[in-house]
Parts: structure tokens; sequence; C-alpha cells
């Protein structure tokens, strides 16, 4: 790469953009060219050395560190006080059974980052409207962060060992917080074995989300009818034991439900015993290997249905999102790790 | 000019593997072999071998004498179940590559055989050989020679299977009889 002939800041700046597209570096959006100081930067935030190995693909002979993986979120655009938020995100979504081969599937899946408790605030993670983005800042680069990790650290690039059908929109943009002022339950985080109050990141991989519009109604069960209905869907069923579901809950969704003395188990358990297919439809779609003759469940159990609220209460919408294969939610929340000062 | 951007590929300095794959030696003739069928757990991969297994028996008279499944598709065969092959078996037949992941890995236990003195035949189906290809780079091994079959398997009946098994034979011989490393050979 030859110097550019101006000296304009500028387009200084470009031809770092344009060097980071020259390598390979990117996902298609610009980088912001990482530094050793925005290394060490991001290294003063957490207390872990840049030099430990955070991920492993032996079947790859890859390894990520700390250090890489600060390199990464800087390139995402994070700033260095997100840092810690980006490796209890990239924990999270390690510790996902179905992550081992996700990244080469040809599901092509994405995270779904959930962020619990006031790193929320501190950091402008928005739970509130537009959570699924775009428009701010933490939200879209620490989801792509991970991305990053993945295609930089791994090696894992479009059409070469990621092997992704179709892809998805949204990948490696997904992350939102937990809308826990206007959830009548208690956070997410603390499902996943993380006490309240405490900054916390929970994961899971998904295939995609569809929405539910529900404004017509105030009766509970009309909108679990409605939800269930989305459940189970036969797309979304991939063979085997079960499909796979979750809900994100706009809080209108959510308080409709708190008030009418749902609590997020009966609220599991009324879906599980709901998203019921008929075995007829299941042998009609080509899919009836594995049904037997009463109705047939669609998602694993009550447990596995991961339910979250975020969004705006402007409108009684919410999201059904496919966590990847056959797995749910591995139900452990992963606390942000912040170095004493 | 950019010397100060940190290149975000870099991983611990940990040994990586070096020099190029040397494929084992191959056997003059293939009478009386014992074969090993090395299975993922995709929809008719083993029925896939086996057909494979027993057109080897009746037109080659090689002797099936192991057949197993690996339990993960993403990575490679557990030690005791590659020992199980280089312990009991002259030659292996292995796949089905169907997924992105597993045809990778189907691939690098390819590899891993030949690297143990075994010959071995992958068969891959031509809609991944990209990332078969690209396994091959990351195990020092470009230019690693498998054998295609037309995608998809997973749907296939079992007749279809058989036809596709039968197809893909004198492609699995030549093989297990001619070390080649070139481009990908055709079933």
């Amino acid at each position: 790469m030859t110097a550019p002939a101006t000296k304009d800041p500028v387009e200084q700046a470009k031809a770092a953009i344009e060097y980071c597209y020259d390598q390979g570096w990117t996902d298609g959006l610009p980088v912001v060219p990482a530094t050793a100081a925005d290394v060490a930067a991001c290294l003063a935030t957490t207390p872990h050395p840049g030099d430990e190995i955070i991920g492993s693909q032996p079947h790859l002979s890859r390894s990520v560190t700390v250090a890489q993986a600060a390199a990464n979120a800087i390139m995402a655009g994070c700033k260095p006080e997100y840092f810690p938020v980006v490796l209890a995100a990239w924990q999270a979504v390690m510790q996902e059974r179905s992550s081992r081969g996700a990244w080469q599937s040809t599901s092509g899946p994405a995270p779904l980052i959930v962020v619990n408790g006031p790193v929320r605030t501190r950091l402008a993670i928005n739970y509130a409207g537009g959570a699924f983005g775009p428009g701010f800042r933490a939200n879209a680069t620490i989801a792509r962060a991970i991305g990053l990790i993945v295609r930089n650290g791994y090696g894992v690039r479009p059409q070469e060992l990621e092997q992704a059908t179709q892809g998805l929109p949204g990948r490696w943009s997904v992350c939102l917080g937990e809308n826990e002022e206007m959830s009548p339950w208690e956070p997410l985080s603390v499902v996943g074995g993380v006490p309240a109050g405490v900054d916390a990141v929970s994961a899971v991989l998904i295939r995609t989300v569809e929405y539910i519009d529900n404004r017509s109604t105030d009766s509970a069960e009309a909108v679990l009818t409605d939800f269930a209905d989305t459940l189970g869907r036969m797309g979304a069923y991939v063979g085997g034991p079960h499909s796979s579901g979750g809900l994100v809950l706009g809080p209108e969704h959510a308080q409709l439900l708190g008030n009418a003395g749902y609590s997020r188990t009966d609220v599991q358990e009324w879906l599980f015993e709901h998203a019921v297919r008929d075995p007829a439809d299941m042998v009609a779609a080509g899919k009836g290997e594995h049904v037997g003759d009463g109705p047939f469940h669609m998602l694993p159990s009550a447990q596995a249905i991961p339910i979250i609220v975020a969004g705006a209460a402007n409108a009684a919408m919410s999201m059904v999102f496919r966590p990847f294969g056959w797995a749910a939610w591995a139900g452990r929340s992963v606390p942000v790790e912040w170095k004493e000062q | 000019m950019f010397e100060t951007i940190i290149d975000p590929t870099v991983g611990p300095a940990e040994s990586t593997e070096t020099g190029g794959l040397t494929l084992a030696p191959r056997p003059e003739r293939l009478a009386g072999l014992r074969l090993g069928l090395l299975a993922n757990t995709k929809r008719n991969a083993e029925q896939f071998l086996a057909d494979v297994g027993r057109e080897l028996a009746d037109r080659y008279g090689i002797v099936p004498v192991v057949s197993v499944r690996k339990p993960n598709i993403v990575e490679t065969a557990p030690a005791e179940l590659m020992a199980e092959l280089t312990e009991q078996c002259d030659i292996v037949v292995a796949g089905v590559g169907d997924c992105g992941s597993c045809s990778a890995s189907a691939v690098a236990d390819g590899i891993l055989l030949e690297q143990a003195g075994i010959p071995a035949a992958v068969i891959v189906s031509d809609a991944f050989t990209v990332s078969a290809d690209a396994m091959a780079g990351l195990r020092n091994a470009p230019g690693y020679t498998y054998v295609t079959t037309p995608h998809p398997v997973a749907n296939l009946t079992a007749e279809g299977v058989q036809a596709r098994a039968a197809q893909a034979v004198p492609a699995i011989v030549a093989l297990l009889t001619e070390p080649v490393m070139a481009a990908a050979t055709s079933a």
C-alpha cells in the first residue's frame, strides 16, 4: 500500500479504511482501523490479560485471545469501555451448546445478545424503542464485534468455511437491553443465575425473528393464542424431536400478561401446551417422521422457551425468535467483569 | 503507511502444523484389504457408506471389517474411533460431507488417516467443495483430493443412495490406489 498523495487527514483516514478492506478484514461495512493504543485502552477495562485465550476451534486449529478480541471490537466501532460487555457476550455465545459448528452451518445463525443491569444506562445500550436496531452505537457495535472475532479470529468467512445458504438479515447486529423498567418479571439474567442489579449478558443463537402484531384484544389468552400459532409454525421445524422458539415481548404484551396474573413461568407453560400441531399437518408437509398419534408439541419444553422484554410501550407487538438447531438457550447468563479502578 | 494498524487475524503464538501432507503409500492391489467405513450423523451417510462397502466387496474383493459413526459432525473423529480404524483397517472410506461443517471435518478426517499411514477416500457432496478445500488449506494439504457426489444426499431414497454409491465407486477406487493431490475427483 503506497501512501496517499494527499496530506488531507480525511483522505488518509479513507485510505486506512480501504487498506482494511484490501486485507479481507471487514464484514462488508467499513471498519475502524485498530492500533496498539486502542487495544491497550480496551485491556485497561478488563481484569483479563491480553494473551488469555477466550475461544478455540480445534478442528480449525484456531484460537482467539483477549487482545485479538479487543482489536476486532475497536474495528467494529466499539468504544473501549464497551469491551467488558463484548467479552461477556463472547463468553455467553461460546457457552451455547449450538455454537460449536454454528459459524460454518448452512443455517447461518446469529447471536441474539441480551444485556441486563445498570450497564444498559451507563453505556447507552438501548432497551426501549427500536431495541432490535439500528441507530444505537453500543447495540450495533457490540454485536458486530462478535461477528468480526468469528471472521478474523476463527477465519470463518462467507462462501469459504462459512456455508450459510441464505444468511440472515441482522446477523451480527442483534444486541438489545432488556426493558427491566417495564417488565412485570425479574430480569432475564436472574433466570440465568446472576443476581438482580448485576451487569450480565445472555445469548442464544437464532435463525430469524418474526413479528406478532396484536393490538386488538385485552385478553391475555387471546394474545397467547396468537403467540402459540406462530411458535407452532411448521417451517421452523427442522426434523427430529421438536422445533424451537422464544419471545421478545413488547412491554404492552408483557404487561397485559403480568396484569392478568401470569408469571414468566406461567407464560412458558401455556405456550408449551398450546404450540402443538396435528400430526396430519406434519405428514402433509413431509415432516411426519417423528410425530406420534396425539398433538405434536413443537417446542422442547416450557423451560426452553426464553421470554425477554424489550421495546417501547407504544404498540402491542412482540417478536418470536428461533433458536438454531434443536438447542434452546443454555439458561446461564454471564456477569460482566470490570477492572477494579 | 499503515504499519500501526493491528492485524486482527493474528492469534496466540502457538505451534501450527507445518509442511505439506504426504499421502499414505497406496496398495498394489485391493483384493483382501480390510476396509473401514467412517460415517457422520448426516441423513443417509451410513447407508451411503454401507452401499459403497458392499460394492467394494463384490467388485474388488475388499473385506469390510469396521463400520463406525462419529458423534459430532463438526469435529474430527475422536481418538478411539481413529485408533479402531488405523489398527484394524488397511483402507478407509469416510463421509458423507453434506453440510457446511461436516464436509470440512470429513476432509480433516481423511487427512488425519493419511498422516497415520492409511489410504483414505473422503466423499463430499458437490455443493460443499469450497469448505472442503478450505479445510484442506487449513491442514496444510492444499489440493487434497476427495470424491464428490451430486448434492443433495439427505433426501435420497434407499434406491437413490444405492445408485449414487455405485456411481462413486470408480473414483473411490482410483483414490485408494493412485495417490493424487490435485482437484476434486468427480463421481
